[in-house]
């Protein structure tokens, strides 16, 4: 019998989310939104009269120390459970040694697909439910000239690739790909912005995470272009990325999310008020902070019908099980353990605030294996909810 | 053959082409004990060096520009090449493609399997140049024959001489000296009149035996 079973005693779970490096802003949104979940569950009385104890230990944005510090999760600390990840290459070097534990880790970012482990449960985007929305609306709204610039790793790279599937399908053009840094630098951005000013493209679809994305936005907005003919899109700008650069320098460009800060529905408005009850008004409350708030309550339910932390009674308990989250009631799919999602887009407004201008109300299957899309999965009617 | 293929894992020489970290360690190490004789590099080289069998090449996104640049290069005899991967997303797979590899190893790289793949990878490649080689032998053999159906056709229809007459003349010869042949009444046909397939039929008569 483990430790964690033993009555009275709380439920350990581990935390891996970076509180430094160069994704740590994001990543803090998503710990601060699984502490207020745990903070929740344990006011109420805990599960089956136990509290939850996280063990949180900060990764630095750092593959390795993820790595590490998750064998040291399970090894010492003997937690079963694993909620953290924000960047691929992090989950990447975590879920061998979640595999080999025959733990179980809760995902809560938007990530590339390709991608299925018995030992994962994925509850942020994968690229059917966000990147075809977001294409569907730049090419009808925007033009199909792109200029497509991320950081340099896996993700932009195939993110990138599905992006310019899109573009050829609207007929259109990519006019550059470009690659910074994951550590940019202003100077990195230079090459960026010249190719902007020579190309002068209809869109900027930018797959830039962590702290360049403020680089950019500011980079954009000093050589004094226009949000409003050729915006910057993307699915990684966040509240947190926002939250970062001036406001001018945020207003006018797009993305493309399953949650914002300024969502309307009860539910959401909520979860950011408890959200900023606990962490202050200016704490950015992200999509990726949405996803590990609902992704704590629902694997707590389900330990709390199994009655164990066994990793294999809880996935029993999470397949098709329904949760209604801050975006609406989500769904963990059986067959590929991603979740039914969301779509929805927004602009940024003067204050640097998310202003919803798709929303279809159509929450959406994940399918994290398929390499062609077509446009035409949308169909007309879908579009005419944009308002302009 | 297939015996043959195992036996030559011995001694065979492996280049990895992998980050200095744990996983390339172990990789050395296992190698090793299936008995290859193992060199390591870092960062991606700008061509194929010449003295390896096997390169065993991390396809990491951020060295993909390295990785394409080492593709174009000609110099140098390519190895047999393995991929060694940690996705399996469109473009992780379009670059492994790309780079023409035989065999995949992916992420966390374990032991088991290693032998198997290094084995299929040898076993694909070298029949995968036989093949190659044959290609070219036969597409040269082809073209030679078509150059002989049009000597044939030009000598039957200048100089009267009939197809039964102009094949039983060649049979009669080695390929060789039959096409020397051909060429020397090739030759002495369009003294009269100037036809440039002569001079084509020249580069296919070598004159030593």
């Amino acid at each position: 019998m483990s430790f964690s079973e033993n009555a009275g005693a709380p439920w350990r779970v581990g935390v891996l989310f970076s509180q430094t490096g160069v994704t740590s802003a994001v990543e803090q949104s998503q710990l601060n939104a699984t502490l207020l979940a745990i903070e929740e569950i344990n006011s109420a009385g805990g599960v089956l009269d136990r509290v939850i104890e996280p063990v949180i230990y900060d990764p630095a944005s750092d593959p390795k120390q993820f790595r590490s510090l998750a064998e040291r999760l399970f090894q010492v600390d003997r937690i079963r459970l694993l909620f953290g990840c924000y960047m691929s290459s992090t989950r990447k070097a975590v879920l061998p040694v979640v595999e080999s534990h025959r733990g179980l880790l809760f995902y809560p970012t938007l990530y590339e697909g390709f991608e299925y482990s018995r030992h994962c449960i994925y509850t942020g985007a994968a690229p059917n439910q966000n990147s075809l929305q977001l294409a569907k609306f730049l090419l009808s709204t925007y033009g199909n000239r792109f200029l497509l610039v991320g950081s340099n790793y896996i993700y932009p790279y195939e993110s990138n690739r599905l992006m310019a599937d899109f573009v050829v399908q609207g007929r259109g053009e990519v006019l550059d790909e470009i690659y910074v840094p994951l550590q940019a630098v202003p100077r990195d951005f230079e090459k960026v912005i010249n190719r902007i000013r020579k190309t002068s493209p209809d869109v900027i679809f930018s797959t830039v995470v962590g702290r360049g994305t403020s680089v950019l936005y500011e980079a954009y907005r000093n050589a004094g272009f226009d949000p409003a003919k050729m915006p910057i899109a993307s699915l990684t700008t966040s509240e947190a990325e926002v939250a970062e650069m001036h406001p001018e320098a945020a207003e006018g460009h797009i993305t493309a999310a399953p949650f914002f800060e300024t969502s309307s529905s009860p539910s959401a408005r909520r979860f950011v008020s408890s959200f900023k009850d606990k962490y202050g008004p200016d704490a950015p409350v992200t999509a990726g902070a949405e996803a590990a708030y609902f992704q704590l309550h629902l694997a707590m339910r389900a330990l709390a019908r199994c009655g164990s932390d066994d990793p294999e009674r809880v996935l029993e308990e999470l397949r098709d099980s329904e949760f209604d989250a801050p975006q609406g009631r989500v769904r963990i799919d059986t067959e590929n353990n991603h979740t039914y999602l969301w779509p929805r887009i927004a602009r940024l407004d003067k204050f640097g605030r998310f202003q919803t201008v798709w929303n279809p109300g159509v929450r959406i299957k994940p399918d994290p294996y398929c390499v062609v899309q077509s446009l035409d999965d949308w169909s007309i009617d879908d579009l005419q909810t944009i308002s302009h | 053959m297939a015996i043959q293929i195992l036996r030559d894992l011995r001694g065979l020489r492996v280049l990895v082409v992998h980050p200095p970290d744990n996983e390339r360690v172990r990789l050395v190490e296992h190698l090793r004990r299936i008995g290859c004789m193992v060199e390591t590099q870092w960062p991606v080289p700008d061509c194929w060096a010449d003295g390896s069998d096997v390169m065993l090449l991390a396809v990491e996104h951020d060295v993909r520009s390295d990785i394409q640049r080492l593709l174009k290069s000609n110099d140098g005899l390519r190895p047999t090449l393995i991929a060694i991967v940690g996705y399996e997303d469109p473009s992780t797979l379009q670059l492994v493609l790309e780079a023409g590899a035989v065999a995949v190893i992916e992420r966390p790289i374990r032991p088991f399997g290693l032998l198997t793949n290094l084995t299929i990878a040898r076993s694909i490649w070298l029949e995968k140049r036989e093949t190659e080689k044959r290609i070219r032998k036969l597409e040269r053999k082809l073209s030679g024959m078509q150059r002989i159906q049009k000597a044939k056709a030009i000598l039957m229809d200048g100089q009267g001489l009939s197809e039964a007459e102009l094949t039983k003349a060649f049979a009669a010869r080695r390929w060789r000296s039959g096409c020397r042949w051909m060429t020397w009444r090739l030759r002495s046909f369009t003294q009269m009149n100037s036809c440039s397939i002569v001079q084509k039929m020249f580069s296919f008569a070598p004159r030593q035996k």
